[in-house]
């Protein structure tokens, strides 16, 4: 097997892990393709900096990479269309097609790398995703605008899932608690002039249906100089005939119990609002508030997950409004994207043809051999990392069991039986100087943490240039 | 609390690996760094520990969620369940490294072990709240040190069912 696997996040790590330690035989090779010149995904340009700890996942990720039959590329972009927006200016491009004709299997761990936007909020000076504020403060190479934090009172997040609440927890951390983490300086001196004093986070269901996890909610409960305003406690009964899961009750317990700082103690204070739909936002004033309409909602009795407009309405002052609405699959990664889904299709991992206008000779239904999808690329922007783990061992074993039946399995193949054993494309020998490999992000990373050691953080990023100058690349 | 405990851990990281800086480990954990850290944070499958001499330690039991036997085992007091597997090529995960910060060490421990260890604390609740297959007496494997007072030394660890196909035992022969 020569195996190809576009997206070097946390779900490519893991198969690669499994399946090179199931696979004894020098013959196989892994090649990994990022878009982006570093590896890790979610995991680096994701993850929030005060949770260091997720990160650990890495020294595992190391450990693989030291396969000498694993390869990684990073800064190349995988295209199926020729003209297709292009986030990263200075990515590799290569097409799909090249992998097809270079490898004998096929893995799309490309994720859910776009928002979720709402019908209502399209992004405007007054309305972010979420998706932005994380790869600012994470540094990610798609470089987005600076939030103007200092010039900003009150902010509404719109959904309540561990998104958003990263993303509020890191408006109200007073900054000298975050300053040992992995946040740039540049991030650091925005947040130190922050003026933000209060954060919405709105949500159209209850908080039996809250998307948060307790840990994050726990956190935000803890927050040093931050408190929450107290939920209205009807909001908080059980109600009758309702079944209360474990995680659910714990959470509502910490809603009851309210934050660490009694509410009015603090400068800084936060609110979760339920039973809330965002219909509009209007403002005269680019740089002054804006107003944001809600519907206030009820949970549809015919259907508990969703919610219905009750018919009130009511308006919130506020400065921005950050959208964390979930994520979806880029549809430009692959031919095989399902809209209906906003992911690929798959069966135990094993990529289906969807409906395909113009059809080609794949009959829709069908599974395409040797070509397999895993984690937010197949599954949909759900889960922690415990359950893209799970998922991508599971479609390792799939892989594993193919090869062990794979002249028997039905459907058709778009790779290459007999490509060149060992070699990547041709077209990456040709970019060498724009493509970065592990060897070459070890260097990056160690150099990273030391100088993050003078400045007594975990580590200082860096961008695209110093990178390419640490390597040597800059001609 | 946790939270000024990982900054304070941080604070003094010159004594550690600059790369585990990044690690906050509960209190326990860390006066384990000097002698056994530097073993626990390579990684490799192995659990940085020591194996008693056989006849010595205390007895576990790996079972799979349908109570099938994988491997039994031996271990020191005070030795926890997360090094006890990775010291044995049993494959139960450990992606956060034993800081609380995920699930995947999930283990489901006999009634009897489980009462009389002391309850799991709220940052361990969060994390088995988001367990796969949690039961009554689901644990994270990390936070659990064998105990020879407990069960007469003698324990059993069952994997959930999620974990079923984890284990590495039996490597394939060839492909």
């Amino acid at each position: 097997m020569k195996l190809a696997i576009v997206g070097g996040g946390a779900s490519a790590f893991y198969v690669a892990s499994r399946l090179l330690s199931r696979l004894p035989q020098d013959a196989h090779r892994i090649h990994v393709f990022d878009r982006l010149w570093a590896p890790h995904g979610l995991v680096r340009y994701g993850v929030a900096p005060d949770h260091p700890e997720v990160k650990n996942c890495t020294h595992k990720f190391d450990h693989t990479a030291t396969d000498p039959r694993f390869r990684f590329f990073g800064n190349v972009n995988i295209q199926h269309q020729s003209e297709q927006m292009n986030v990263i200016q200075h990515a590799v491009q290569l097409p799909l097609s090249s992998l097809y004709a270079n490898y004998t299997h096929l893995l799309f761990a490309s994720g859910c790398p776009l928002p979720t936007l709402h019908p209502a909020l399209p992004p405007s000076s007054h309305c972010i995703p979420a998706l932005n504020v994380v790869h600012w403060y994470t540094q990610h190479p798609s470089l987005p605008a600076v939030p103007p934090l200092e010039r900003l009172k009150h902010v509404t997040l719109i959904g309540n899932g561990n998104v958003s609440l990263d993303v509020a927890r890191m408006l109200l951390t007073p900054p000298d608690m975050l300053r040992p983490y992995d946040v740039p300086e540049s991030v650091m001196s925005v947040l130190e002039r922050s003026t933000i004093e209060h954060v919405s986070i709105v949500a159209r269901r209850g908080p039996f249906d809250a998307a948060f996890t307790t840990k994050e909610l726990r956190e935000m409960m803890n927050i040093r100089d931050a408190s929450m305003a107290p939920i209205p406690p009807e909001l908080l009964v059980v109600p009758t005939g309702k079944e209360v899961s474990r995680a659910q009750s714990r959470s509502i317990q910490l809603m009851q119990k309210g934050s660490k700082n009694p509410y009015g103690s603090t400068k800084k204070t936060w609110s979760l609002e339920f039973f809330r739909s965002p219909v509009g936002l209007a403002s005269e004033d680019p740089l002054g508030p804006a107003e944001l309409s809600l519907a206030h909602t009820t949970i549809d009795p015919a259907n508990p997950r969703r919610a219905i407009p009750t018919g009130e309405t009511s308006r919130l002052s506020t400065d921005l409004v950050i959208t964390s609405l979930g994520f979806h699959a880029d549809d430009s990664s692959s031919p095989f994207h399902d809209s209906s889904l906003g992911h690929l299709r798959t069966e135990a991992g094993r990529v289906i043809v969807p409906d395909l206008p113009g059809g080609k000779d794949l009959v829709s239904g069908s599974v395409l051999k040797n070509m397999y999808a895993s984690g937010w690329a197949s599954m949909g922007a759900k889960g922690v990392l415990a359950a893209t783990m799970m998922d991508a061992y599971a479609v390792a074993d799939t892989i594993l069991s193919d090869l062990d039946h794979g002249d028997a399995s039905e459907g058709v193949s778009l790779m290459n039986p007999n490509p060149h054993p060992t070699n990547p494309p041709p077209e990456i020998d040709a970019a060498a100087g724009s493509v970065v490999g592990y060897e070459d992000w070890k260097k990056i990373d160690q150099e990273e943490i030391s100088r993050g050691e003078s400045l007594g953080k975990e580590r200082t990023r860096m961008g695209w240039q110093e990178a390419r100058e640490l390597l040597g690349r800059t001609t | 609390m946790l939270r000024g405990l990982a900054l304070d851990l941080l604070s003094v990281s010159s004594r550690r690996p600059s790369y585990l800086k990044a690690c906050p480990k509960r209190d326990t954990f860390a006066a384990t760094w000097s002698t056994r850290g530097f073993h626990r944070s390579i990684p490799t499958r192995h659990g940085g520990i020591d194996r008693p001499k056989p006849g010595t330690g205390i007895v576990i039991d790996f079972k799979d969620s349908k109570g099938t036997l994988i491997k039994t085992v031996e271990a020191n007091e005070g030795d926890d369940i997360l090094s006890i597997a990775h010291e044995y090529d049993i494959d139960l995960e450990g992606a956060c490294e034993g800081s609380i910060a995920c699930s995947t060490c999930h283990v489901i421990l006999e009634q009897e072990v489980f009462d009389q260890l002391e309850e799991p604390g709220d940052d361990e609740n969060d994390m088995l709240d988001m367990a796969f297959g949690l039961t009554e007496t689901s644990r994270l494997g990390c936070q659990v040190k064998v105990t020879k007072d407990i069960h007469d030394g003698r324990w059993e660890v069952r994997l959930p069912a999620a974990t079923r196909n984890m284990f590495v035992d039996g490597k394939r022969a060839s492909h």
